[in-house]
């Protein structure tokens, strides 16, 4: 790997690998956004991601390996958000087969799957992904996971790796889990606490930096170190849970939403009733990766 | 299991509180977690210190300072503080509860410092099981087994240590029959085995339930968990009946309804030796007009049988565990190979409940 080009490099994600990848390679960024006192030796091209400006950059820059984190979340309208994150993906994949892109790597969500109340505590990747039931507006996150799996599948010589890592949890990562969870008071809904696992936002940074060094191929569930109940993370997490009957909190919660004063919307409401839990085995026999934080860091890394 | 070698020296020496102490604070007997057990329960056991002491370190508070954070009460909403008051009012207060009753919960705490189980630092499996609430409502299960039910167990032998899957004939409306074998495992198998029960799809819709029955254990009854759980040596429980035996009407009880041919195809995946097990007495304890279907459908529940008592009869119980049954073959053969296999467990089942109705005195005795 010579020349490693991240999208949406300016987000925490983007930032966190280009900083670990530092010197092992060259790195190019791209997003539309500035990064700001960012280190000389790395390269952020402003771009918009469904601009063909990207092209001209794969063409000038003839990178050899894409990570693609330049998908946009809850803050945007949702059908700009499809489009961006749909559109963009699909050409940004076509480049990264015209130009002979060696090896990929899409980091998607294990939301992906949705949170059903028969879901099995360890869902494997062959799971079907059925968040659009409940949860219709991240349903473009499922299409990016489709678009980038059609892709593995068609280009057989390009080491495509389509990450789902479970809920991220950390200070430089954005996050629609990490704002709940910085709540002071943390809404819940009373009479369910799902299992839930997290990872920490470097501790997903090295799962991106081992799928990379080892070239690998195909579709993997990243998991942290554990499970625990939602409550139990709550409190881990220095917050204070207060437990709702559903049709209050799905009300107070759907207003709060769209007055900007809460990060989640009311559909995402099964994934703190239900579990969406998953096995991480496939990943781990691949590519010998652990995470090097323990469940309590992780946790405790909400408030820091 | 919550025994460390940060035990060694400290407290009477063998890793686990006195008995004498122990009586004082039960719960603390076996902490949650298993990093420390040296939650070494005050050692003033005169009994005129026995309520100030109880008083004073309630029970989940005892734990030494490195166990603080695992066993302390979660600073949950007023209503969780509530229904975990109600909860010790009931099991833990050990100054309050009668003596027969602290005998049974200092056996089902040392029987569950024997059960192997798999807890990460905050006390929970990776399925959610949590000790604590094993405790409890094994307490409740011991209750009923010895005093309501009055169970009869055979066999209990007959369950290995490592991975299991047992197969029980379903009955009686509740699903008290998977309580009473999983207290059977508990209480007569050595080592005393928490037995994992798979549910059906619609729990864990159930405000609170689905709380309880992932913390007691259970889970919902998909393939993966099955295959997970038994990957990882635990001993689970199905009814390959489900809600047709759970809830058929009484004139036809013990008689064995259609078999899902599901947990055969796991055992074949997974090679797990599969222990049949025959329950007498169950078919008896809530007798049923049938199932109104109809009104099942409109509530989303799986059946709504007529139940003709408010409570489950005080019937008889006899369990038998029958020798473990290993089969060999493709898990993903057409139905009739499976089929048949799965008809060699059924008779089996058949003919240690015929065992059972021929040993009984009656219904009630």
């Amino acid at each position: 790997m010579q020349r490693l080009l991240i999208t949406g490099i300016s987000g925490g994600h983007g930032r966190l690998l280009a900083q670990r990848l530092r010197g092992s390679c060259e790195i190019v960024g791209v997003d539309r956004t500035p990064w700001e006192g960012r280190p000389k030796d790395i390269t952020v091209h402003l771009a918009d991601l469904r601009s063909h400006r990207v092209e001209d950059l794969f063409r000038r820059e003839r990178p050899d390996a894409v990570v693609h984190l330049g998908l946009i979340r809850h803050d945007f309208d949702a059908i700009l958000r499809h489009d961006v994150n749909v559109v963009a993906t699909k050409r940004l994949l076509q480049y990264c087969a015209d130009y002979g892109v060696e090896k990929v790597v899409v980091s998607t969500s294990s939301y992906v799957y949705g949170a059903l109340p028969e879901n099995p505590f360890y869902m494997d990747e062959d799971t079907a992904l059925n968040v659009s039931r409940h949860y219709p507006e991240i349903r473009d996150l499922a299409e990016v996971d489709t678009l980038a799996t059609a892709f593995l599948w068609r280009y057989p010589n390009i080491a495509t790796a389509i990450l789902r890592p479970v809920s991220t949890l950390g200070s430089n990562v954005q996050s629609s889990i990490g704002a709940y969870f910085k709540l002071p008071y943390v809404p819940t809904i009373l009479g369910f606490d799902p299992l839930m696992q997290f990872i920490h936002e470097s501790d997903l940074a090295e799962a991106m930096v081992a799928a990379l060094e080892r070239g690998a191929r195909g579709v993997f569930n990243v998991v942290g170190p554990g499970a625990v109940p939602l409550g139990v993370a709550i409190r881990e997490a220095g917050g204070t849970a207060v437990s709702l009957p559903e049709p209050l909190a799905l009300f107070l919660l759907d207003r709060l939403f769209r007055y900007g004063w809460f990060p989640v919307p009311a559909d995402a409401a099964d994934f703190v009733k239900y579990p969406c839990t998953i096995d991480g085995r496939r990943f781990r026999e691949a590519t010998g990766f652990t995470p090097l934080l323990s469940l309590e860091e992780t946790l405790q890394s909400v408030r820091i | 299991m919550s025994t460390t070698k940060e035990d060694v020296g400290r407290g009477s020496g063998n890793g686990r509180p006195r008995k004498r102490s122990r009586r004082l604070t039960t719960v603390t007997a076996t902490p949650p977690v298993g990093t420390n057990a040296n939650a070494k329960p005050t050692a003033n056991a005169k009994p005129s210190a026995r309520a100030k002491s109880a008083a004073e370190t309630p029970p989940r508070a005892a734990a030494a300072a490195p166990a603080k954070r695992a066993i302390e009460p979660p600073p949950l909403s007023l209503l969780n503080r509530l229904r975990d008051a109600a909860g010790d009012a009931i099991l833990g207060l050990d100054a309050f509860s009668p003596a027969f009753l602290r005998r049974i919960e200092d056996e089902v705490a040392a029987k569950l410092a024997r059960a192997p189980m798999d807890l990460n630092a905050y006390g929970y499996d990776p399925w959610g099981l949590q000790a604590d609430v094993v405790r409890r409502s094994m307490v409740i299960s011991t209750l009923v087994y010895r005093y309501y039910f009055r169970v009869e167990t055979r066999g209990a032998e007959n369950l290995p240590s490592g991975r299991v899957l047992l197969i029980g004939n379903h009955a009686g409306q509740i699903a008290l029959d998977a309580a009473m074998i999983a207290a059977a495992a508990f209480l007569e198998a050595d080592p005393p085995r928490i037995v994992r029960g798979m549910g059906e799809y619609w729990l864990p819709r159930l405000p609170f339930l689905n709380v309880l029955m992932v913390r007691a254990g259970s889970v919902v009854g998909t393939p993966k968990n099955c295959v997970d759980l038994l990957d990882h040596g635990e001993a689970v429980i199905a009814f390959p009946e489900g809600v047709r035996g759970m809830n058929k009407s009484f004139t036809e009880r013990y008689v064995l309804q259609e078999f899902g041919l599901g947990f055969l195809r796991l055992a074949l995946e997974t090679k797990t030796p599969i222990v049949p097990v025959a329950v007498v007495g169950s078919e008896e304890q809530a007798p049923s007009l049938g199932n109104w279907k109809t009104l099942a459908r409109l509530l989303g529940m799986p059946a709504f049988p007529l139940v003709l008592a408010p409570v489950p009869l005080p019937v008889k119980y006899h369990i038998e565990f029958g020798a473990p049954m290993t089969f060999e073959g493709n898990p993903h053969d057409e139905d009739r190979v499976i089929g048949e296999m799965v008809e060699k467990v059924k008779s089996r089942i058949r003919r240690m409940m015929a065992d059972g109705l021929a040993r009984r005195k009656g219904v009630f005795l």
